[in-house]
């Protein structure tokens, strides 16, 4: 069966029937969660006017969890994809939560990890706070852009290259051509998220303050409310 | 149809949705009960591309039937099924198992064509004595499909990411004060939530983007975006009436009938 599709499949050039998944009802795009919900947080949605005030910065795109036989890293990546020469997104306004359910029920979050960003007193400064890591005495403060540790526990934030890799650019050949196609050549066409950054925390805590596993792991991204004045 | 097809296989994925009610819509965030007030606008968004337009409506075949996909154990998963990677929208790692999507997610996975496989093909393994040949989840993956890796490689060690392209402006690393809110969740509004790669995304039609991204992991389980147009079930449903044939031409057999 494999070689058999490789066969099939070469005759593009790595270009693939399977684009037709990106053309059905509904506002189907694969990616990772990147400008979705995009009625909040994409600034150019398809098919409506630009929105200028789209929330970019508290728009999570991915989450990344693997174990090792001491540790759990976690990743959140935000605030993308950007375009290279941007700066990254700190906005104090914003709570960011990583929830994970160490037991039954996986609707019920055991540890909820939040973070928090805020300005230094110098320009180009900026800080991030971690609240709620199991085992850790108090919350995790430091400047963006180090690598911070505190009971064990490491913590990073910062602009990073945008890990996801998708040929999201065949919906858009698809949409402007009506010719149905993915590819994998990335040299034929990169994926949108090449030459892209976005803003990443990376947290890395011992397996053993997470329990025996399983684990179930999701996240939320909220913005401050001010009394209307 | 389609939503008693998807009811019926979420029972038996879970009895934890037996009570789930389709046609309801909850919003069982807390921030959500709060009065009206004024929130706080983001700063203006960097310009960046849009990697997720929607999609021209195609008309395709109707009619498949996608209980065997929600409900078929992902080989090598420990008995994880399309349902239950969904709903709820959660990433889930077994500590006891080699990390790697679906069980966690590292960087390098190539989780669309693993997503594409397991909610598309028929990945179950085949009985004993069959004459069919197995599909593994990464079947679609080996290939690959999509591209296959990362721009630029990931780095060894902590943070793992690699550095940022181009020379854009980076904070300065320094500092040991810092401006910090304080307040309570209570007193912030979703914007996003997000789980496993893609579910939200593709599974999710417009109606339903905000309502689902102020939800939470038990209206999932309750089924709450289950069913209607822009409901789970549906958006399934649409995916496989349009691509069937076409996967069935490429010599892949599907999971719906």
């Amino acid at each position: 069966m494999k070689s058999r599709l490789k066969i099939l499949l070469s005759g593009g050039a790595g270009v693939v029937a399977l684009g037709a998944l990106l053309l059905v009802p509904g506002q189907l795009a694969l990616s990772a969660d990147h400008l979705d919900p995009p009625g909040r947080t994409d600034p150019a949605p398809f098919g409506v006017p630009a929105n200028p005030n789209a929330d970019v910065g508290c728009d999570i795109a991915d989450n990344y969890v693997w174990n090792d036989a001491n540790t759990v890293t976690i990743i959140q990546t935000f605030g993308g994809p950007s375009a290279l020469g941007l700066p990254a997104f700190y906005d104090r306004n914003v709570l960011q939560t990583i929830e994970v359910s160490t037991s039954a029920p996986a609707t019920s979050s055991d540890v909820s990890i939040r973070f928090r960003f805020g300005p230094g007193a110098n320009p180009g400064e900026h800080g991030i706070s971690v609240e709620n890591v199991p085992g850790v005495n108090g919350t995790i403060v430091g400047p963006v852009e180090q690598i911070l540790t505190k009971d064990g526990v490491r913590v990073y934030a910062g602009l990073r290259d945008d890990p996801f890799f998708f040929d999201n650019q065949g919906l858009r050949l698809s949409r402007t051509t009506g010719i149905l196609q993915f590819t994998n050549n990335a040299a034929q066409r990169p994926s949108v998220f090449f030459a892209k950054n976005i803003t990443a925390v990376v947290i890395e805590i011992p397996r053993s303050r997470l329990g025996n596993g399983p684990i179930e792991l999701s996240s939320t991204c909220s913005r401050i409310r001010e009394t209307a004045s | 149809m389609n939503r008693q097809v998807f009811r019926k296989s979420l029972m038996i994925a879970s009895p934890l949705v037996l009570a789930m009610t389709l046609a309801a819509c909850s919003n069982s965030n807390p921030d959500a009960a709060a009065p009206p007030v004024a929130v706080v606008p983001p700063p203006a968004p960097a310009p960046s591309p849009s990697p997720s337009p929607s999609p021209t409506p195609t008309p395709g075949p109707v009619g498949r039937n996608i209980t065997a996909c929600l409900n078929q154990v992902i080989p090598g998963t420990g008995g994880l099924t399309p349902a239950s990677l969904v709903i709820p929208d959660t990433i889930k790692l077994d500590f006891s198992r080699p990390s790697g999507f679906p069980n966690g997610r590292l960087l390098p996975d190539r989780v669309v064509d693993i997503t594409l496989a397991v909610i598309f093909l028929d990945v179950a393994t085949p009985p004993a004595g069959s004459t069919l040949t197995a599909q593994s989840p990464g079947l679609l993956a080996s290939i690959p499909v999509n591209p296959g890796a990362n721009d630029v490689p990931f780095l060894a060690g902590f943070p793992y990411l690699a550095a940022p392209q181009g020379s854009p402006p980076l904070a300065s690393g320094t500092g040991a004060t810092f401006n910090f809110r304080t307040d309570p969740a209570s007193r912030y509004v979703r914007v996003d939530r997000n789980g496993g790669p893609a579910v939200a995304p593709a599974l999710i039609g417009g109606t339903l983007k905000n309502p689902y991204n102020d939800g939470n992991l038990q209206d999932d389980v309750n089924g709450t975006y289950v069913g209607g147009t822009d409901g789970i079930a549906n958006q399934l449903t649409l995916l496989h009436n349009a691509l069937a044939d076409d996967l069935i031409a490429l010599g892949l057999r599907v999971c719906s009938t």
